[in-house]
């Protein structure tokens, strides 16, 4: 499945249906572990929503208000996690680390929003089964979507 | 009250991209000044709510449909005033809404029994080729990045302002925020209708309350600010790597009036 990912290197057909057609996008209701990624310096966040049983990821949505590289790598990432388990979901995100190298300074930055956002998610899931109450766990990003460091 | 607001955002939606999605550039202009009706009900009833002591949302629940031609374009128009139409009570607001979209619908009626104006609709194809000159494909993939990024950002600063404006008891914020509301629609609809050129027309991603729900004023103005300054530059490189005078000259255009929204920003600093 992951030899199937098309990261946004270009504009192919995958990448233009999920500028015009995001999937997962939005809040999930039931969600029971939500995570924000926050760029404090830019005022950008991925929040996700993470529907857990178990092990499994039974759905999973986001939103944010950054740019369209952090909208369609979103899209493909939800995509690929849902109705996996959490230890595939981390394989993903390797996965898909593994392919920045094709992806200019600032994709990596939005698709480093994305998965950081998910991995807050997980945070929050475990806390809560721990008996911490916690609304969303936050993690502020080292990087800005510029490119530059902060 | 909130499924109503709901309704009538997502009527405004239907209409303004309708307006985008239509090629006959009477049916266009007429539904666009529609949209702009639907926007100003979409904010008498905000403020109604407000009143009442009650609170909206932006969510959505919402498609665009891709269809092919005109007419099941304003048949769903129809079905969707008749639904937002079931909410409304009997307030003098809600007489005057349904009076516009009385009208609204004899519009539609009227183009429906004219068979000639169900014409194809070309704003879905995905083709990516512009009309009025040939451009190179790396061109059309940085125009086609701009529209995304850039129509999702006029819709959300459309809304923010919207949300602010409701909630101010400023009349120099309030003037501020209304050219702002004013000036975000117009480049809406310029990217609206530039992507149904290309074959992309979409519908803005809905927004995050995160987005709007405004904790820090004084920092959101200036990240706004920053925000002006980066469309400013995308609007430069777009214009300087489009090889066609036309698109240029209106990037400029756009560019010196995002220079302005930044001096109206600093006039609620």
């Amino acid at each position: 499945m992951f030899e199937n990912v098309k990261m946004p290197e270009g504009m192919n057909p995958e990448v233009l249906e999920h500028l015009m057609f995001p999937k997962n996008y939005g809040k999930l209701d039931n969600a029971n572990g939500i995570g924000l990624a926050h760029d404090e310096k830019t005022g950008e966040y991925v929040i996700f929503y993470s529907l857990r049983e178990d092990e499994i990821i039974k759905d999973a949505k986001f939103a944010t208000n950054g740019c369209q590289d952090t909208v369609v790598i979103g899209s493909m990432f939800s995509e690929m996690i849902i109705g996996n388990d959490t230890e595939y979901a981390q394989k993903a995100v390797q996965k898909m680390h593994e392919k920045l190298g094709e992806l200019t300074p600032q994709q990596k930055v939005c698709a480093d929003i994305v998965f950081t956002a998910f991995i807050a998610s997980m945070i929050n899931y475990e806390n809560k089964l721990e008996g911490k109450e916690e609304e969303m766990h936050v993690l502020k990003m080292k990087e800005s979507c510029n490119g530059e460091q902060k | 009250m909130q499924e109503l607001y709901k309704q009538k955002h997502q009527l405004w939606l239907s209409v303004l991209f309708a307006s985008f999605a239509i090629n006959d550039e009477t049916i266009k202009s007429r539904l666009y000044d529609f949209s702009t009706i639907m926007f100003r009900h979409m904010k008498w009833i905000g403020q109604d709510i407000l009143a009442k002591g009650s609170n909206y949302n932006y969510d959505r629940d919402m498609m665009l449909y891709r269809q092919e031609k005109v007419f099941p374009i304003l048949e769903d128009l129809q079905r969707e005033i008749a639904q937002v139409q079931k909410l409304y009570t009997t307030e003098e607001l809600f007489f005057r809404i349904k009076s516009d979209e009385k009208y609204l619908l004899e519009y539609i009626e009227s183009l429906l029994n004219n068979p000639q104006n169900n014409q194809e609709i070309t704003a879905f194809n995905m083709q990516r080729k512009w009309p009025d000159n040939e451009l190179a494909q790396d061109q059309i993939d940085a125009l086609t990045l701009f529209l995304f990024d850039e129509s999702y950002k006029e819709y959300e600063l459309i809304l923010v302002y919207a949300y602010m404006q409701a909630r101010t008891n400023d009349v120099v914020q309030f003037d501020v925020f209304q050219d702002l509301i004013d000036e975000s629609y117009f480049h809406l609809k310029s990217f609206g209708n530039m992507m149904a050129k290309l074959g992309i027309l979409a519908l803005p991603r809905e927004l995050h309350e995160l987005t709007y729900v405004v904790k820090d004023f004084q920092k959101f103005i200036k990240d706004g600010i920053a925000e002006e300054e980066a469309a400013k530059e995308m609007c430069l490189e777009l214009s300087a790597a489009i090889k066609d005078e036309e698109l240029s000259k209106f990037f400029d255009f756009i560019n010196n009036q995002e220079s302005y929204h930044i001096n109206l920003m600093q006039k609620l600093l």
